[in-house]
């Protein structure tokens, strides 16, 4: 195929130019939103189209977007909701399908998603947590998930208890990755063993009874990848550790390290990069030694 | 309800132990028996003597043969699929998003899992006494060989087995490699790269015995392996101190003597 030179004075050069230009030597990026207005209601998918830019990542696009305030047809629409925060992949609030994958929307950069699909970008919220609005996503479930396995070192109290025990720098550096989880989802929208849980609010319930039944439905469910490495960072920590059977209990609970299906996506998509497979690993090999113990040590 | 509420909570409180059991009857016994079942037919290449043999010593249990098959074989093969069907419907697989090695393994183990077990109920319901009632039923104990290889000389036959059979292989030997994430055996991602060679090794070992036994039935000259079945069968009734012309107390359809014509296709039951 034949490029014609003329168009791409300025356009990056590997784009294909011609599905992206629009009147003169304009190009823009067309983006396929998959929206919903409210919780429970239908989702629908929207066409918009902003101007390109170079070094654009999703965020901005969709910043472009509520600017606009237009669909690609010139419908005026309201802007596209979507959570962001840090804008550096640290924060984990911008959590979404970026072309079918879950990934940060902050590092989806323009130019490479165009070169990996020159015609658009789809853009969907993650489909393991129920939709707030558009891309907003309620992740109740996940930080359920944390307090299930008590993701913390127990360390309240009401007087000084003195320094905590020392760790070695080997363990620091074995627990250092697992600390930088950001709590972002991605692993448990990539696992195909963690399935939507999605509580409706029943016409004439009261708040505390609704939060009671949606706690109870989370605490049926899988805890995840997330929940599991946490549990290994802090049962391997040495104030931590003290809860560390409370951890084993929830870990083997209903809902607990035994969904876990090996598929082992959760640390293919990790924007942290963390060893989630050699966390729920351990936590298997803890869970079996736990198990074990406590058939015969009672 | 209240029994209905329960159950679940049964299902509930021993979820942990109810799939690590389900993880062990993968290993032991049911991967345990596939190993013995494959090494055994493959024996067959060596001959139909020995393979007779073999099949010889596994019914010299006697009275014990059924309880054992019972106990270690269809008793834990049957809850390792109920509870394996359990899992596969509460999945939700993604490969087509999430085309990853771990991911494609994670769907062909649920997939194999099914084919496997839809050709183990076939297969008993073809060759096992069992399913005579349902016109199947078709190996006969005392002419091991000549009477496996007459089941299985239909091309679609061999074929159906040969899916089958490859199946339940990729099932056991992916499934060691998921054994050892689940019970914490091997845990850093190198160790688990070493243990998915170790699966590969035993995977292609296991598929070739299970080939091998496949191709072995099908060439087995069948008039010539009854002869030889015939005489096995005569010198253990000497042994056993019984008159060498007694009928037959094989429990399956032993039909056809020798002089039959074997080269008749088998009707590959009602499957």
């Amino acid at each position: 195929m034949i490029q014609s030179a003329t168009d791409h004075s300025m356009i990056h050069p590997d784009g294909d130019g011609d599905s992206h230009d629009q009147g003169a030597g304009q190009r823009f990026v067309h983006v396929r939103v998959l929206r919903q207005d409210a919780p429970g209601q239908e989702s629908y998918w929207e066409r918009h189209a902003v101007p390109y830019e170079a070094n654009m990542n999703v965020i901005s696009v969709l910043q472009r977007i509520a600017a606009l305030a237009r669909a690609e047809d010139g419908r005026q629409v309201p802007p596209v909701a979507w959570d962001c925060n840090c804008l550096e992949e640290v924060c984990g609030s911008c959590t979404m399908l970026v072309n079918g994958r879950t990934r940060m929307a902050c590092t989806a950069l323009v130019d490479k998603l165009l070169v990996e699909n020159p015609e658009e970008i789809e853009l969907r919220p993650m489909s393991k947590f129920p939709v707030v609005r558009d891309l907003v996503v309620d992740r109740s479930r996940l930080f359920r998930a944390l307090e299930r396995v008590k993701a913390w070192v127990p360390v309240d109290g009401s007087y000084d208890q003195g320094p905590g025990p020392r760790i070695s720098p080997e363990d620091q550096e074995d627990a250092y990755p697992l600390s930088t989880c950001m709590s972002c989802g991605c692993c448990l929208e990539a696992c195909p063993q963690y399935t939507k849980i999605e509580v409706v609010r029943r016409e004439g319930e009261g708040e505390e009874e609704f939060a009671a039944r949606r706690k109870a439905a989370f605490d049926h469910g899988f805890i995840g990848a997330h929940a599991i490495s946490q549990a290994v960072l802090f049962n391997g920590h040495p104030t931590g550790k003290m809860i560390a059977d409370e951890r084993l209990q929830s870990l083997t609970a209903i809902g607990g390290i035994q969904m876990c299906g090996n598929a082992q996506n959760c640390v293919a998509v990790c924007p942290k990069h963390i060893p989630l497979t050699r966390s729920i690993a351990r936590a298997g090999r803890a869970a079996t030694v736990w198990a074990i113990r406590k058939i015969f040590d009672r | 309800m209240s029994a209905n509420d329960s159950a679940e909570s049964f299902f509930s409180r021993h979820q942990f132990l109810i799939y690590r059991l389900f993880s062990l009857s993968g290993l032991i016994p049911v991967g345990a028996f596939l190993v013995v079942h494959l090494v055994t037919n493959a024996s067959v290449l060596a001959g139909p003597g020995t393979f007779q043999s073999r099949v010889d010593m596994i019914h010299s249990l006697g009275p014990l043969l059924v309880p054992i098959e019972w106990a270690f074989i269809f008793l834990p093969m049957l809850f390792h699929a109920a509870v394996g069907f359990a899992i596969i419907a509460g999945g939700l697989p993604n490969v087509g998003s999430y085309p990853y090695v771990g991911n494609v393994r994670y769907t062909l183990q649920r997939a194999t899992g099914m084919i496997a077990f839809a050709f183990i109920i076939w297969h008993v319901i073809q060759l096992h006494w069992m399913g005579a009632p349902l016109g199947g039923g078709k190996f006969d104990p005392h002419h091991a060989s000549s009477s496996a290889a007459v089941a299985l000389q239909p091309i679609g036959v061999t074929i159906l087995y040969a899916i089958g059979v490859l199946s339940a292989v990729f099932h056991l030997s992916n499934g060691l490699w998921t054994i050892g994430i689940t019970w914490g055996l091997w845990t850093s991602p190198a160790a688990m790269r070493r243990a998915s060679w170790v699966s590969v090794i035993v995977g292609l070992l296991l598929g070739g015995a299970g080939l091998g036994a496949l191709a072995g039935m099908r060439s087995v000259d069948v008039e010539q392996a009854r002869v030889i079945e015939d005489r096995m069968d005569e010198v253990k009734r000497m042994l056993e101190g019984q008159a060498p012309a007694a009928e037959p107390t094989v429990r399956g359809p032993a039909t056809g003597s020798p002089a039959d014509s074997p080269a008749l296709p088998v009707s590959s039951t009602g499957a």
